[in-house]
């Protein structure tokens, strides 16, 4: 199992950032490598993302469900996904909180596992190309509601749904 | 194991190629020297349905050197650099760190922008146009050109500032910061055996104030380290450490402890993470010596 961490401030407070965050079409622009989000059902999307280092970019089928959404404090997903000879599972929670300057602080854990030819390049190599992603993310996000692109909340938690990676 | 089948495009021009670029995007991969991506498509782990091979693309392949500055295409064979005795006059740094890429056959057809591409944390161009301060110049079909600087353009592990539909054209280093006279240039390696790659290698420049004097001093130093972080490692602490010194212990002391602090090396089946960051330190105290004594001594060979 890899884990990764991090933090993210923005200029928005949690409330105006939550839309940004449980709407699919904004999701779908920001999401690196992201071609395409389709919304299940109230707590269910399919997406179709290509992700990789150099060469070696996977396209994956992605299901994500979600877990908790206790607007506007804390976001628990869960998704999975299968490519061509790769595959990973993985558990994402978010924590958002207003910080000194009116602003957002988010604070964000997940843990993946990731198998097939894609595992081999190890987690340190993961690990650096998993950080800017999520950097990428955040930082185009922000964009998006600083342009005041509008955003509108489209997800629900998913009832009784818990997540946890098989070890 | 064979690659999975792809179609094969061979375009004559930049533009042809960046057109193409524009129509594939993410289901296209460019093609330089074939030194790597041969390896990554035949293992399956790189499957794309295009592959456009920029060997016939001539606008891309040569050295340029102009009074203020060198350019180098990206086509260009390390074989090419190597045995380029006036480049090795101007800009030894690129000439030494071709002739210790692999061995002759991987020299003879991998190329600048392959290995700039690619970015290996052992590449090493990488690490050496990071210590020049280099321009890297990418064009694309629809947005045209951009230039960023080498020490931007390295992002993560394998992971670079190029867009799917750019490709690299070419690199240019000011000559301006590094007149031959007065300058010493050092790309030293630790390899285990012959054509492997490296464990840790050091690119390294310094110009001094007067080469003739019995101690000349320090200008301008510039230090870059491959493979002891997932990005080729620039090292301005240690420049500062020796800058406007004449390289006394304390000076290449204080050098080394700024590599040390800054590698963050991955582990290798061979070398821990201790002995690599030890490595950085030494590597660094070792370019910097060569680096100031090819600089004070213009008689001295350049390698």
């Amino acid at each position: 199992m890899i884990e990764f961490s991090g933090e993210f401030d923005s200029d928005h407070p949690p409330d105006e950032l939550w839309n940004y965050f449980t709407d699919p079409d904004i999701l779908a622009q920001c999401a690196p490598g992201c071609d395409h989000i389709e919304q299940v059902s109230d707590s269910e999307l399919e997406a179709t993302v290509s992700v990789g280092v150099g060469s070696v970019k996977p396209t994956f089928d992605v299901d994500m469900t979600i877990v908790e959404a206790d607007r506007p404090n804390r976001l628990v997903m869960e998704a999975g996904g299968d490519a061509s000879r790769n595959s990973f599972e993985a558990v994402a929670e978010m924590d958002l909180a207003e910080n000194a300057d009116g602003g957002t602080t988010a604070n964000w854990h997940a843990e993946t596992n990731v198998s097939g030819l894609i595992a081999s390049l190890g987690q340190r190599a993961l690990g650096s190309v998993a950080d800017r992603l999520v950097n990428n993310f955040f930082d185009d996000l922000e964009d998006l509601a600083d342009e005041g692109v509008p955003a509108e909340s489209k997800v629900s938690a998913k009832p009784g749904a818990t997540a946890s990676l098989e070890e | 194991m064979k690659p999975a089948p792809f179609e094969y495009h061979r375009p004559t021009t930049v533009g042809e190629a960046t057109s193409l670029l524009a129509d594939l995007g993410h289901d296209a991969e460019l093609m330089a020297g074939n030194q790597s991506l041969g390896i990554i498509m035949a293992n399956r782990l790189a499957t794309p349905d295009h592959l456009v091979d920029l060997n016939r693309v001539e606008e891309l392949a040569g050295v340029d050197i102009r009074e203020d500055e060198v350019e180098v295409g990206s086509m260009t064979t390390h074989r090419d650099l190597e045995l380029h005795d006036e480049l090795r006059e101007v800009l030894p740094i690129l000439p030494l760190a071709a002739e210790q890429i692999a061995g002759p056959s991987v020299r003879n057809q991998g190329t600048v922008g392959g290995s700039i591409a690619e970015a290996d944390p052992a590449g090493n161009y990488p690490a050496a146009l990071v210590a020049l301060d280099a321009d890297l110049h990418v064009t694309s079909g629809d947005d045209g050109d951009r230039t960023v600087p080498a020490r931007e353009f390295f992002i993560a592990y394998m992971f670079t500032d190029l867009a799917p539909e750019e490709l690299i054209t070419g690199v240019t280093v000011s000559r301006d910061p590094f007149p031959a006279e007065r300058t010493g240039m050092v790309f030293e390696e630790l390899k285990r055996a012959a054509q492997t790659f490296p464990t840790v290698s050091a690119g390294t420049a310094v110009r001094v104030d007067d080469p003739a004097a019995d101690a000349p001093e320090i200008e301008e130093a510039r230090v870059a380290l491959a493979c002891v972080a997932d990005v080729p490692l620039h090292v301005p602490d240690a420049e500062d450490a020796v800058e406007g010194t004449t390289l006394d212990e304390d000076a290449l002391d204080a050098a080394a402890d700024a590599a040390i602090e800054d590698a963050d090396p991955s582990p290798e089946m061979h070398a821990d993470e201790d002995w690599k960051i030890e490595l950085a330190g030494e590597y660094t105290r070792r370019s910097l010596q060569t680096a100031y004594e090819r600089a004070s001594n213009d008689d001295a060979p350049d390698n």
